[in-house]
């Protein structure tokens, strides 16, 4: 008993500024006080153009951002662990952390500057003569894209950093010696034995690209509208708080969703070697 | 141990009790600074009272106050006259008793009860008009059919439809291609919005993220509201501000109070101050605000920066704000489904 009641101010916080806030959410989008329970805003969100394509946008762009950066941070991670000398380590793994230190806004407006008519990426490509005029990169799905992956990768290499820790340094050795190639190596031995990396890195990135505001609003613009930006605009300005309920629900289940739906993926995996 | 953080607590009671009386004010966050030099100070000063701003464009401001209705933080609101009467229709606003406000009958007739019932009083006007890039845009450009050109496709910037600015653009261009402006579908408008978006970099929705697109080089040009013009030209780029020739819409900003407001003392001292001479003075020299006030008098250099004088306000476009206001969520919905492909 005892060794429970040390969790339970955490449990208290949550439950009362977390779980029982989304319960009451998750209420209010099926009940009405007036009508009682309804499902027309679900009804009305997946059938109105709008929200679906600010849905599928939102859900498309999270997933590449998730599988990408995973595709990067998996051999960063590997490198990093790798690395004898400790004070280069640290230093490395400083550098990854730095970017989670300066504030979601700035690193946003920097891409401005980047991505702009007259930023790095045009200037370049126009001094290398590549293009005669500048192109727009802001303002479509791909400066999104690339802001939210500079912004969650450093999750996905932390988690992937702290789960190869904990994988024993001769087990690899072990399998080399028993004639493992490369591929077998990473197959049989390291994809199973970081699993919990893989999953938790992949819910931070896909929860953090899927709620993201800043970045959609800032390199989005009313363009590229997503699902977040779609919630703001609801709330803010057209004052229809039912559909902003409907629109939290959606990406609170899908989260979930998608996190049950990788451990499911990753346990199978693991089950078959 | 205990005895000190008592005392520490117990002084804290003492220095907030002494502070400022304190007057919370929710407007735009635009100028901040001159509005702290030509009103925060001065209000400071006179009265010993603090004005705290909340910041935000029209939209956003008034969905706080819907959200704190039963227990309202703010005591006084600067919204645009269709805003200001979405607000009434929330019943978010308390009527203004026009009797406490010694400068009442120094502003012009228009802005004395622009919206009905006393619920807000017009505090300054402006018009919106076209600023463009002399260097890039070789023109000329004259009118608001000009955004249709080839030349300048893909190098202009429109407001958002939730801007103080949106509806009355829609229905500008109703009229220009449609005949008439109170089309409660907007038919037209959307047509040819509809052939102009791809050509658009943005909608804009605040006028200092214009400034930062024409800064960037990313926006040519664009419709501008006169009272951001003066910051354009602190940019220092090539700009040209055009009258079109189809007319220019105006805009009233009003003031009210807050039903419910906690400091209705100061709000009226507040009220009364924005309305004085020598604060409308003020802010038409910064070219912060345009004057309603008959007792203010710019010369000819600033002048030509406001949307100034009897005669050059009189030529505005005022829209009839109930029928935006009774279109509006129609409106939001329709430009969603066109613009967010």
């Amino acid at each position: 008993m005892k060794k429970y009641v040390i969790i339970l101010p955490t449990l208290l916080f949550l439950l009362v500024f977390f779980l029982l806030p989304i319960f009451l959410i998750m209420v209010e989008s099926v009940y009405q006080p007036q009508k009682g329970w309804v499902i027309n805003k679900y009804v009305q969100f997946f059938t109105q153009r709008v929200s679906r394509v600010a849905y599928t946008r939102s859900l498309t762009i999270s997933l590449l951002v998730t599988v990408v950066s995973l595709a990067i941070g998996y051999p960063s991670a590997l490198a990093i662990v790798n690395i004898a000398n400790d004070s280069l380590k640290s230093l490395l793994m400083t550098l990854v952390v730095f970017p989670l230190m300066t504030n979601s806004v700035a690193r946003t407006f920097s891409w401005l500057a980047v991505l702009g008519r007259e930023g790095l990426i045009n200037n370049l490509l126009i001094s290398l003569k590549l293009i005669d005029s500048p192109k727009r990169l802001l303002y479509t799905p791909g400066a999104v894209f690339f802001g939210l992956l500079q912004l969650f990768l450093p999750l996905m290499v932390i988690s992937l950093v702290s789960a190869l820790e904990n994988l024993p340094k001769e087990v690899p050795l072990a399998a080399k010696s028993l004639g493992a190639n490369a591929l077998n190596l990473f197959t049989k031995i390291y994809i199973p034995l970081t699993v919990e990396g893989i999953v938790a890195g992949s819910t931070l990135v896909f929860t953090g690209c899927i709620t993201a505001y800043v970045t959609p609003a800032v390199l989005g613009g009313s363009r590229v509208l997503m699902l977040s930006t779609l919630l703001y605009q609801k709330t803010s300005v057209t004052l229809d708080w039912s559909m902003a309920t409907v629109i939290a629900v959606v990406m609170f289940v899908t989260t979930l969703a998608v996190n049950y739906l990788s451990r499911k993926i990753s346990s199978l995996g693991v089950s078959k070697q | 141990m205990k005895k000190i953080f008592l005392g520490i607590i117990m002084s804290l009671i003492a220095v907030t009790a002494f502070c400022a009386a304190k007057l919370n004010v929710s407007t735009w966050g635009f100028n901040l600074d001159l509005l702290d030099k030509n009103i925060s100070k001065p209000f400071l000063e006179k009265y010993g009272v603090e004005i705290v701003r909340e910041v935000g464009n029209n939209s956003v401001r008034l969905t706080k106050l819907i959200s704190q209705k039963s227990n309202p933080v703010i005591d006084v609101v600067h919204f645009v006259d269709y805003y200001a009467m979405l607000a009434v229709k929330e019943g978010l606003l308390q009527p203004i008793d026009v009797s406490k406000l010694k400068n009442y009958t120094e502003i012009y007739d228009f802005a004395k009860d622009p919206i009905g019932g006393n619920y807000g009083i017009g505090y300054t006007v402006y018009s919106m008009g076209i600023v463009y890039r002399t260097d890039k845009i070789k023109g000329p450009i004259t009118s608001w059919k000009d955004f249709w050109n080839k030349e300048v496709a893909g190098h202009i910037s429109l407001p958002d439809i939730t801007t103080t600015q949106g509806p009355a653009l829609m229905m500008l261009f109703n009229e220009i291609y449609g005949g008439n402006a109170y089309d409660p579908e907007l038919k037209a408008a959307f047509e040819k919005l509809n052939q102009l978006k791809k050509n658009v970099v943005t909608f804009y929705k605040t006028s200092s993220e214009l400034i930062n697109l024409f800064k960037m080089g990313e926006v040519w040009m664009a419709p501008v509201q006169r009272f951001s013009w003066g910051q354009f030209l602190d940019t220092g780029l090539p700009l040209a501000w055009v009258t079109p020739k189809e007319g220019m819409p105006g805009f009233l900003n009003v003031i009210s109070i807050v039903k419910g407001a906690k400091n209705l003392e100061e709000a009226y001292k507040y009220i009364d101050f924005m309305i004085s001479q020598e604060v409308q003075y003020a802010e038409a020299m910064d070219l912060v605000d345009s004057p309603v006030n008959v007792n203010v008098t710019v010369p000819q250099d600033i002048a030509e920066k406001l949307t100034y004088g009897v005669d050059h306000i009189k030529s505005l476009i005022f829209y009839k704000t109930d029928f935006i206001v009774e279109n509006y969520d129609k409106w939001i919905n329709k430009w969603n489904e066109l613009i967010a492909q």
